[in-house]
């Protein structure tokens, strides 16, 4: 199913990046938990805006390097030139991608719940809840930006296409929200990207309606990661 | 007999008269087979067909029998490549590199990479970043021979290297043929493949225009080239008036140039044995004259 040799470069090579992003947003909650921000209030503070953005750009750079830039630099040549298929080379990529933003989020929502028991002593329940949901929802948004970002790794020979695509959508759908921001006519334009089926409301307000978004954002991801993967076994590589 | 490689009405049409068109050529078992032609012509289009990078428009490619599209990745266990341009992955030495390719093909004793570093003269310890073009070639052309597969594919193989290297590059094709392995590379020295090929294919636009028997070039050629320069005018003029096949004359220096079968050689003999000549020379046809003379002659349509 996966190459463990491939898994073991690609761990490495992205690792760096991914734990830069991790350690932020980390550190982030920490803080917002060390100075005694409720849980309750930690969504509008920092979920809705740092974390997505975060992820986004380690997103953008890796999905690039996992496929598209090993093609345009030719060294996709030496992993093809062993008998691993290239859908085995795609599910290795796939799979790193997904574990890695699954770690990140695990990671945040593991800091986030200590961090808060090291502050004030205890948790209850429903925070715990919360922080997980926040995270999930993260992890949720992971998988949607990741899959559009393969998509266009595994349909691209050449990096600045698929950074063009993959970047340019995830970058418009992070920037549309802040966009909207800035005033009531701009407002709708938060509601056209998926950034907004991360539902923070909802969450906090504990409603059932995130689940039914975070799986749209997981249809979304499915789909696109399926694409990218077909592509990448179908098209002609240059190498 | 037992066809290794096997191209069928290959057509890949990259548009603007660039691509291969209709090419048709097997490869037996432990032959060495060249493909010669000048940059663009098509020789990695048909190199990338056989690894199963590329697709084909019509036709199909395929060794040991399964198409290599579809069998790609298990085709890979009988195949050792070296890619047209190298590009190696990010890390840090170029015995890393090997220990890598060598986890990826399921190989445990490096003793063969050693032994290969070792007859290339090659550091496997130097940073590939740092790598002089020479240095990372012989680093790929190790890659390729250290699983001992049984086909090669060769793109270019010794790009970058320098002459003593290119001669052991020469005498390892010859070793591993020797061994019985089948070879198709892709080359644009002549000499490399005149002294390894079994048989070399001329591309010309993405076109096979001629394929020769090296059997016929080396020395075995039933008419021969000779150069003649003589001492006196009044031979030369002589000479002209003589009916030998005369392919070039140049008057200021009294020299001919004629093209003789063996059978005749005798009256060309007889008919010097007055003359006064200064010297008479045998031009060998080589593959690089075979390959200009049908190049030139051939309208790529």
């Amino acid at each position: 199913m996966i190459s463990k040799t491939l898994m073991k470069q690609t761990i490495k090579a992205n690792i760096t990046l991914w734990a830069i992003m991790t350690l932020v947003q980390s550190l982030c909650l920490a803080l917002m938990a060390g100075i005694g921000q409720p849980v309750a209030l930690t969504g509008v503070a920092f979920y809705n805006m740092l974390p997505g953005i975060l992820s986004g750009i380690y997103i953008i750079v890796t999905s690039n390097k996992l496929l598209a830039a090993q093609v345009d630099k030719g060294t996709m040549a030496y992993v093809l030139s062993t008998p691993i298929k290239r859908s085995k080379v795609a599910i290795t990529q796939m799979i790193y991608m997904i574990g890695s933003l699954f770690a990140m989020f695990a990671i945040c929502a593991a800091t986030h719940i200590v961090a808060t028991v090291f502050a004030s002593g205890s948790i209850s329940a429903g925070d715990v809840g919360t922080i997980i949901k926040l995270n999930l929802g993260l992890f949720a948004l992971g998988i949607s930006f990741s899959g559009i970002c393969f998509l266009a790794s595994g349909f691209f020979n050449l990096s600045k296409h698929a950074i063009a695509l993959g970047g340019g959508l995830v970058g418009t759908f992070l920037l549309l929200p802040i966009i909207s921001m800035f005033g009531e006519h701009f407002a709708f334009l938060g509601k056209l990207t998926p950034v907004a089926l991360y539902d923070i409301n909802s969450i906090m307000a504990g409603t059932g309606n995130f689940i039914w978004e975070c799986m749209i954002l997981a249809g979304i991801g499915t789909v696109t990661y399926l694409i990218g993967t077909v592509s990448f076994v179908k098209k002609d590589l240059p190498l | 007999m037992d066809e290794v490689i096997q191209i069928n009405g290959l057509t890949k049409d990259y548009g603007d008269g660039r691509g291969v068109f209709d090419i048709d050529l097997s490869v037996r078992q432990g032959e060495v087979f060249g493909l010669a032609g000048i940059n663009g012509s098509g020789k990695t289009t048909i190199i990338r067909h056989l690894m199963g990078f590329l697709k084909p428009d019509k036709g199909s490619t395929s060794i040991l029998k399964k198409d290599s599209l579809k069998y790609a990745a298990e085709l890979k266990r009988s195949i050792g490549y070296i890619p047209g341009e190298i590009a190696f992955p990010d890390i840090h030495s170029g015995m890393d590199f090997f220990k890598l390719q060598a986890e990826y093909l399921g190989i445990r004793d490096m003793s063969h990479v050693k032994a290969l570093s070792k007859m290339f003269n090659l550091d496997a310890n130097a940073k590939l970043k740092r790598m002089s073009k020479g240095m990372k070639q012989k680093t790929a052309i190790v890659a390729a021979f250290m699983a001992d597969a049984d086909i090669l594919l060769l793109d270019e193989a010794t790009t970058g290297l320098d002459p003593l290297m290119q001669s052991v590059f020469t005498d390892l094709i010859k070793e591993e043929k020797r061994r019985g392995k089948t070879i198709f590379m892709s080359s644009h020295m002549f000499a490399e493949m005149e002294s390894t090929c079994d048989r070399v294919a001329f591309l010309k636009n993405g076109k096979i225009i001629h394929v020769v028997d090296m059997k016929t070039i080396r020395g075995n050629e039933k008419v021969k080239e000779y150069k003649i320069e003589f001492n006196r005018e009044s031979d030369y003029e002589e000479f002209l008036t003589c009916a030998f096949d005369i392919t070039r004359r140049q008057d200021e220096y009294r020299q001919v140039t004629i093209h003789i079968p063996d059978t005749d050689i005798d009256r060309l003999f007889g008919c010097l044995s007055t003359m006064n000549v200064r010297f008479i020379s045998h031009h060998p046809y080589t593959l690089e004259a075979c390959f200009k003379e049908i190049y030139n002659n051939t309208e790529a349509a």
